[in-house]
């Protein structure tokens, strides 16, 4: 589903972030990338979306998303796999204040020229059926991120990014929305990734993978959960 | 007084501050010496009896069928002018300040935002007077005045606005696959639309007060009308004419305070 190849980055002054780093992720796993801070983990999640670019090897595609090599993507098309194969959710929510819970979660919808109706079926799904027509300022931390998956996954993506969903809940809606997360991941088959530091939550994926400056190690765990 | 040395030190005195005020007092003084200000003349006999007798020309203001249709349409002309003059340079504005927001890289952001200084630094009645001799005498030329100092003052008050706005919910849409342009129209544009209506009608209001004025420059509107029967002494008319301004003035305040106190619920 998605490849690493030798993927590479460094900012201003040489100073390398990622180096080599190699992986193959599989449609339908749920894998949490821990790590110390700063070691680059957001930034592996921006590479893969197409917010950041990679260091450039001659001849080489670093991150290839179902057979496709991102390098050789323009904005736009980046864009336009973005818009139709991923979904991204973020720690601090980022709904629009000034749409209903029904508009924002039909937002990528309507971006991709998709029928909305599935909005309200998402939002049942997430336990927010009945209140499509609020808005974001009349919820809770925890259910603005259940908009934020909803939306994320409304379109059915191939692929879920997640950067510290959980950072900013408590840990009993951490486990609630993770739950949550899993079960329709599950349900929509995609391949999610999600960047934490918290154990517990990433306890809930099926593979934890840790990054350092060696690169991507797996490591072994135990739960309920895991297939 | 004694620095008690269990407390912490009470903070350096500012010299800057205090050198500041010392010169903008020096400047008041100097202005008041500089100026020929006859505040003995004014208050004389005769000034007061002069004053008295030009107000009393006022009353009582022309108020015969024929004269009030004709100050009535020059209101809707001031008011024409004023709305369109604003129109324009929303649209004017809104247009500038994606660049002078930086949206376009810095060299567009610098260049655009001197180009707005320059707009908004001309006043209103100077534009009318350099565009007047373009555009000839009337409404017309008056409306464009007010459209390019607004567009100026505008551009800049929507440029800051779109800077100040919140990044992260236009970055959030981006990363999930919404375009520049959709991105800015769902995310950033609607933060900034109730700040952005908010100046447009403050403006507005301004632009009422500034019509009535371009009129004496030849732009049309109860302006003209004020500075043709001041100049022939009709004190009866010139009174009904800046009654007509004040209560367009405190309408268009009242509907413009209206609307933004509705905006901001």
């Amino acid at each position: 589903m998605l490849e690493l190849r030798n993927l590479s980055k460094s900012y201003a002054g040489g100073r390398p972030v990622l180096d080599r780093l190699s992986w193959r992720f599989k449609a339908g796993e749920f894998v949490a990338i821990m790590g110390d801070s700063g070691v680059g983990k957001s930034t592996l999640l921006n590479l893969i979306a197409g917010l950041d670019t990679p260091d450039v090897v001659p001849g080489e595609s670093p991150i290839v998303i179902d057979g496709i090599p991102m390098s050789g993507l323009d904005d736009d098309a980046a864009t336009r796999l973005r818009r139709a194969r991923m979904g991204f959710i973020f720690q601090a929510f980022h709904v629009l204040p000034h749409l209903t819970l029904l508009q924002n979660v039909a937002l990528p919808l309507l971006l991709n020229g998709l029928p909305t109706a599935r909005a309200a079926e998402m939002l049942d799904a997430v336990g927010l059926g009945g209140r499509g027509h609020d808005f974001p300022h009349q919820l809770s931390g925890g259910e603005m991120q259940r908009v934020a998956i909803a939306r994320a996954l409304v379109h059915r993506p191939a692929l879920v990014l997640a950067d510290e969903p959980t950072g900013n809940l408590d840990p009993d809606t951490a486990h609630s929305i993770l739950t949550l997360l899993r079960r329709e991941i599950k349900a929509t088959g995609a391949c999610a990734i999600m960047v934490t530091h918290s154990q517990s939550s990433a306890e809930m994926t099926d593979k934890i993978l840790q990054l350092s400056k060696t690169g991507l190690q797996e490591t072994t765990i135990v739960n309920p959960f895991a297939q | 007084m004694k620095h008690n040395p269990n407390m912490p030190s009470p903070p350096p005195r500012d010299w800057t501050v205090l050198t500041m005020m010392l010169l903008l007092a020096v400047l008041v003084v100097a202005s008041f010496a500089s100026l020929p200000l006859k505040w003995r003349d004014f208050f004389t006999m005769e000034a007061v009896n002069g004053t008295v007798e030009l107000l009393q020309g006022f009353a009582p203001p022309d108020l015969s069928s024929g004269f009030v249709t004709k100050t009535a349409w020059a209101t809707v002309e001031t008011m024409a002018m004023s709305a369109l003059g604003t129109l324009l340079a929303v649209v004017a504005g809104l247009a500038f300040s994606l660049p002078a927001s930086g949206r376009f890289g810095g060299v567009a952001r610098g260049a655009m935002r001197s180009m707005l200084n320059v707009l908004r630094s001309i006043p209103e009645l100077v534009w009318a007077s350099i565009l007047l001799i373009a555009a000839g005498l009337g409404p017309f030329g008056g409306t464009l005045a007010l459209a390019a100092h607004t567009a100026g003052v505008l551009g800049r008050l929507f440029a800051d606005s779109l800077e100040n706005a919140a990044p992260l919910p236009e970055q959030s849409l981006r990363a999930n696959g919404a375009s520049a342009t959709s991105a800015f129209l769902y995310a950033t544009l609607p933060q900034t639309l109730p700040q952005m209506l908010s100046y447009t009608l403050y403006r507005w209001e301004n632009n009422i007060r500034a019509a009535a004025i371009l009129g004496v420059v030849g732009a049309g509107g109860l302006g003209q009308m004020l500075k043709y029967h001041l100049s022939l002494f009709q004190m009866q008319q010139a009174a009904t004419v800046i009654i007509a301004m004040l209560l367009l003035v405190a309408l268009v305040d009242a509907i413009s305070f209206a609307m933004r106190r509705a905006l901001t619920r």
